[in-house]
């Protein structure tokens, strides 16, 4: 069945020679392989390996690039395909019609085997298109654009619902045996956040508790526990002391923090009220020890009367401390109350509240009076009464004492450096 | 045993003469008229057990499970995690119609088995953020023994298996009036909630304070008593620990998987960083530019 190919006179030549070769092998093989092929219904066409080995065979003097083009068009360009062995033939024909060399007989040949060509490329194209699951291990090349099928999921509704009539309590159960309420509202929130969502948890309770207290009226079923009812809980006491404790102990480090930014605030503030403080307290100092000065100047014989003229010193003492020195009727006053409010001489008070309260309910004209003249109170009370100014009346009280002997004096080292570590 | 018992209390209660024989005759009867004569009952108990490798924190929410829930049975740990057809097996020993299995898992993660054991359904949940009953933020306190309020989101009525899983929860975690370690007064309320297609549990103590009107309503406030958890659904199956899978939850991901993703974002930032030197060095060479004519080395050769 070979055809005498007589073509341009270039190249055929020499390809007639060599196709002539290996022609003569192949027909006992495929001959064999054509019986098969025919009960392929798929490959009618070229065999690639056929081709590979015809390739070989002509080696360098093989086809040019044109005509392996040519080749490779006529083949449709597929290259996995695998196709089972075909009759030596069709090889011959697809050789005779990629070269073209036979003008009639390669037409007709052309036209049957470009044909045959375009119902394999068709079979094979339709075979890719099928779109074939591939599984993740199998796949070559991963295409970028291959949507990861997900693992199946199961949902059988119909089953779950036989399922649960099956294990279904009897709907004839009142409510006390099982105790279960719907929440009728759909709990829409967050989840990230915290506060919303266990708000909407602990409505649903709150609504739960509420529905479940006017049923188990409805049911007769005790609902509240008394307060006498005692049983064990399922906390023990030593836990709920725990609890307790913490929870003291949080308000009380929270009262205690607080405590300590009032502090640490009022201590900003108060140190300028402070230093404004200490200032005043110097000041006042300042002018207690002028005024004392003054007073120490101006009584500076005070050693001659000692008891009587203490109340005067005290009083000027007294008004030099004070801010408000008093008036100057103030001896006169409540004749008591000048006396009793400030520094009243320890001998004074004993006459007045000593021995059941002498004072002024005394008898006055006793055996005892009528020998001292101007002695006792009296003479205390004048000078008490002379107040500041009172020079005079302070001389007549001297003078009732009985003098010192002497005008008055600067008293001596010791009791000037007693007076000045006594002020 | 609970049936034994039963049928002792009847006898003993029973008018007629004590003579041996119509004894049993009274007893075989007396229990199958029983069921007619009475009201039907909500019979359950609940066996709970845990797996080997359980921490101390899954051990203790165990514990208050146990506390809380009257009508429950708590059994030594399985040994093997692989062999869940014993279970069905020991709930049957115990006379248990209902399971709780904690299955712990590389000491980390905590998976919840919820199941009717003759044949019944079977729910794998996993169980995460535990808090238990110890903690000091948890104040509310109840009977031990009382039985509690159940309280169910709409959302359980809104899908299948949402309904079977309250059916199932109403089953195990509702105390039957006839368990025999109830106490009478209704204290505390357990909520069940789905948010993010996750069940969240509080357990929450019942208070009344006096109202302020006397004649108005008592005043109900809520303390939390503790302990509060979530579960995530993984799977339904038909049979008590095995069967088909009747509902399997896609938005489900392993702990193992989210741990195993946290490691290799960190993995990837060393070839990350070494891709982009590699990338830069590359973009380097192409930017070089050939010497200039004017170059040292050219006009100076």
């Amino acid at each position: 069945m070979e055809k005498p190919i007589a073509g341009p006179s270039k190249t055929k030549p020499k390809n007639s020679e060599v196709i002539s070769v290996p022609a003569v092998g192949f027909d006992d093989e495929e001959a064999d392989e054509a019986s098969e092929s025919d009960d392929d219904s798929d490959d009618d066409g070229v065999d690639e390996m056929g081709m590979e080995r015809l390739m070989n065979a002509l080696g360098d003097d093989g086809l040019d690039e044109y005509e392996q083009m040519q080749l490779h068009l006529a083949l449709g360009g597929e290259a996995d395909e695998d196709d089972d062995e075909d009759t030596s033939d069709e090889e011959f024909t697809l050789k005779s019609g990629a070269k073209g060399s036979d003008p009639e007989s390669s037409d007709s040949n052309d036209a049957e085997d470009d044909g045959d060509f375009d119902d394999e490329e068709d079979d094979r194209e339709e075979d890719d298109e099928e779109g074939q699951d591939v599984a993740l291990e199998d796949v070559e090349s991963i295409d970028d654009d291959a949507v990861p099928k997900q693992k199946t999921e199961i949902d059988n509704t119909v089953a779950l619902a036989r399922i649960r009539e099956t294990i279904q309590l009897d709907p004839s159960l009142s409510w006390t045996e099982t105790l279960v309420l719907t929440y009728p509202d759909a709990i829409e929130v967050d989840v990230e956040d915290d506060l919303n969502r266990e708000l909407a948890f602990y409505k649903q309770a709150l609504h739960g508790a509420t529905t479940a207290r006017t049923l188990a009226a409805k049911h007769h079923l005790p609902f509240t526990r008394p307060a006498d009812y005692f049983a064990e809980m399922v906390k023990s006491d030593a836990h709920m002391e725990r609890i307790r404790q913490r929870l003291l102990d949080e308000t009380a480090g929270i009262k205690k923090s607080e405590d300590k930014r009032k502090e640490r605030e009022g201590k900003k503030f108060g140190k300028q009220v402070q230093i404004e403080k200490l200032k005043e307290r110097e000041k006042g100092k300042k002018e207690m020890e002028e005024r004392l000065r003054g007073l120490k100047r101006k009584r500076g014989d005070m050693l001659d009367k000692p008891n009587g003229g203490d109340d005067d010193f005290d009083i000027a003492v007294e008004d030099a401390i004070s801010d408000r020195p008093a008036k100057r009727g103030r001896g006169a006053g409540p004749g008591g109350r000048g006396r009793g409010a400030g520094k009243v001489s320890r001998d004074a008070r004993n006459q007045k509240f000593g021995f059941g309260g002498a004072g002024k309910r005394s008898k006055s004209n006793t055996r005892e009076s009528t020998d001292d003249f101007g002695g006792g109170k009296r003479g205390g009370g004048f000078g008490g009464r002379g107040g500041r100014g009172g020079r005079g009346g302070r001389g007549g009280g001297r003078g009732g004492f009985g003098g010192r002997g002497g005008g008055s004096k600067r008293p001596g080292k010791d009791k000037r450096v007693a007076a000045k570590s006594r002020r | 045993m609970s049936s034994v018992l039963k049928a002792q209390k009847a006898n003993a209660t029973s008018k007629t003469d004590n003579k041996g024989k119509r004894k049993a005759d009274e007893m075989d009867v007396d229990d199958a008229d029983a069921p007619q004569l009475k009201k039907k009952k909500n019979k359950q108990r609940v066996l709970l057990l845990s797996s080997r490798g359980i921490t101390h924190r899954m051990r203790h929410f165990m514990n208050d499970l146990e506390v809380l829930l009257p009508h429950v049975k708590k059994d030594s740990k399985l040994d093997s995690k692989s062999q869940l057809h014993l279970l069905p097996e020991l709930a049957d020993l115990n006379n248990c119609n209902n399971t709780l299995y904690f299955e712990a898992r590389r000491h980390e993660d905590l998976y919840l088995w919820a199941a009717k054991t003759p044949n019944g359904p079977s729910i794998k949940m996993h169980v995460q953020n535990v808090h238990t009953m110890d903690e000091l933020k948890m104040t509310g306190n109840c009977l031990k023994g009382s039985r509690g309020l159940l309280s169910f989101d709409k959302a359980f009525d809104d899908t299948e298996w949402g309904k079977l899983t309250k059916e199932l929860f109403t089953h195990i975690f509702g105390v039957p009036a006839t368990a025999r370690k109830a106490k009478p007064f209704i204290d505390h309320i357990l909520t069940f909630s789905i948010l993010d297609s996750k069940i969240w549990f509080r357990n929450f103590q019942i208070l009344e304070k006096d109202p302020v009107q006397p004649n108005g309503p008592p005043q109900t406030t809520l303390v939390e008593i503790g302990p509060r958890f979530v579960l995530t659904p993984i799977r339904i199956f038909e049979g008590a620990f095995g069967g088909a899978t009747v509902f399997s939850n896609p938005e489900f991901v392993s702990p193992s998987a989210v741990r195993s993703a946290i490691r290799k974002e960190k993995g990837g930032k060393y070839g990350q960083r070494k891709d982009a030197e590699q990338e830069s060095s590359r973009r380097k060479e192409l930017r070089k530019r050939d010497e200039d004519e004017l170059a040292v080395s050219k006009v100076f050769a």
